[in-house]
């Protein structure tokens, strides 16, 4: 029998498809809703009402974020994610990839001009969500937090669990930040470099593909020693987080690239004008 | 520019750091020693004599039928729930992983600890989830107590008064008897593949 855990974290109990709480994730959620309330009612209480259709908008995507977060972190993937690296990488995607752009397109447009507002926020933002630094920052978490060492060791505690799951979210916000928000603004940061800087984190993104994929041994011990899900051997396990990361992670950035390039190609026609009559 | 400066510091730092620093385990430690990644018994006993039923209901001499062997020996039970799943999935990987000549040379038996619930048609295909050769042998659960004590091993526990899904305490670690006999090489419960890889190497060709 496993006591309450307020985060979820690798077990050595069977496992078993009874649904179990993890406070600390409904604590966050509920933040989440929370602070949506807040960008809405307190940064902009009074809102153009000629942009009603930007702010449904802008409330579905924040709230199609904080459900990839709640899918991502509560159960049954984040418990599962103790038993097997395929869940984990799920988790990964959910985490770094899918939630933090919903959430940057979720704020609300009065909460961007208040924080626009702010320079020595805007100073630190500026120099955090640089893409070089942005992409190098993600780049570094992504590779330390699938080192074997590293999640045996911390994911085996809810502390050590939770802090892979913030330096997921917080990798994803800054690698997303330059793409998706509007401040600061980067006007030299223009659609085709967005492409550029997209399509480079895929190819980055290769190198723990590969070793998990082409890995002839199990790589994480506390998966390979896990209680058994299903049928599925801790080789095959690790070759599915493997091609989940460069099937799923792939899908959704080339999925941004081509937003991006739609984007510019309508940006680019506005500029253009209408084409003249004969 | 204080930007690609950050940045290429931070992308370096893993390669600066040697992409991970290797981290010793007990099992590594163990290899330094004694050229073993498992626990090494040095002037062992040869491998138990005893006859018990395989899954087929046919008796099996464990010595007669793993002479000149490796011979990996498990008390467990088809019910358990981590220990035998995940020993027996990773004998069966790193069996795969070996010569047919080498697998040839190679016996992995299963002894139920629990032969009340373990029939010989579930020992038969709960061992088939893993691997076909896998040899599943039963006999009465004093016949099964009375040999894991004279391997050194604790008799099992079998909580039957928690009704019909009662777990079953047993001896978690596989024992390994070389083909010449003369040693014994104990492997735990935490026993990786890249272990057993390292150490059947040694074990089938000394």
């Amino acid at each position: 029998m496993t006591g309450l855990q307020w985060w979820c974290s690798a077990q050595t109990s069977a496992w078993t498809w009874s649904p179990r709480p993890f406070p600390g994730v409904w604590l966050l959620v509920a933040l989440l809703v929370g602070m949506y309330w807040f960008l809405r009612r307190v940064a902009d209480p009074a809102p153009d009402p000629s942009v009603g259709s930007r702010n449904r908008k802008t409330k579905w995507a924040w709230f199609g974020g904080v459900l990839a977060l709640w899918t991502a972190l509560d159960w049954p993937v984040g418990a599962l994610a103790g038993y097997l690296a395929s869940a984990h990488m799920l988790q990964y995607l959910l985490t770094a990839l899918v939630a933090p752009p919903l959430l940057l397109l979720g704020v609300p447009d009065g909460a961007w001009r208040w924080l626009a507002s702010r320079a020595g926020i805007v100073r630190l933002l500026r120099f955090l969500t640089h893409p070089l630094l942005a992409l190098a920052i993600f780049q570094v978490i992504l590779f330390y937090t699938h080192l074997p060492s590293v999640v045996d060791r911390l994911m085996v505690t809810p502390l050590g669990s939770f802090a892979i799951d913030t330096l997921w979210l917080g990798g994803g916000l800054i690698f997303w930040w330059p793409v998706v928000a509007p401040v600061p603004a980067r006007p030299g940061f223009s659609y085709p470099l967005k492409m550029g800087y997209l399509f480079l984190s895929t190819v980055l993104n290769t190198m723990p593909y590969a070793f998990l994929t082409f890995g002839k041994l199990p790589f994480y011990g506390i998966y390979e020693l896990a209680p058994p899900v299903g049928l599925l051997g801790a080789r095959d396990d690790q070759q599915v987080a493997g091609l989940m990361m460069k099937v799923g992670g792939g899908l959704i950035l080339w999925t941004a690239i081509t937003i991006q390039f739609f984007l510019w190609y309508s940006r680019e026609g506005e500029a253009e004008g209408p084409v003249p009559r004969a | 520019m204080p930007v690609l400066a950050l940045a290429a510091c931070l992308v370096l730092i893993p390669v600066a750091c040697g992409i991970e620093a290797p981290e010793r385990t007990q099992a590594e430690e163990r290899e330094r020693s004694t050229g073993y990644r498992g626990i090494f018994l040095a002037d062992a006993d040869p491998r138990p004599d005893f006859v018990l039923t395989d899954a087929s209901g046919v008796p099996f001499d464990f010595r007669a039928r793993t002479e000149g062997k490796l011979a990996l020996l498990f008390f467990g039970y088809t019910y358990c729930p981590d220990v035998c799943p995940v020993h027996m999935a990773s004998l069966a990987a790193v069996k795969r992983d070996l010569s047919a000549d080498e697998q040839r040379r190679m016996v992995v038996v299963f002894v139920t600890a629990d032969p009340r619930r373990d029939t010989p048609e579930r020992l038969r295909s709960w061992l088939a989830n893993f691997d076909g050769d896998f040899v599943g042998l039963r006999g009465t659960e004093a016949e099964a107590d009375s040999l894991m004590l004279r391997l050194s091993l604790p008799a099992a526990i079998r909580d039957t008064a928690a009704g019909p899904d009662y777990a079953v305490g047993h001896p978690s670690q596989v024992i390994a008897f070389p083909p010449g006999d003369g040693f014994r090489v104990i492997y735990p419960f935490g026993t990786r593949q890249a272990d057993w890889n390292h150490d059947l190497a040694k074990l089938l060709n000394p």
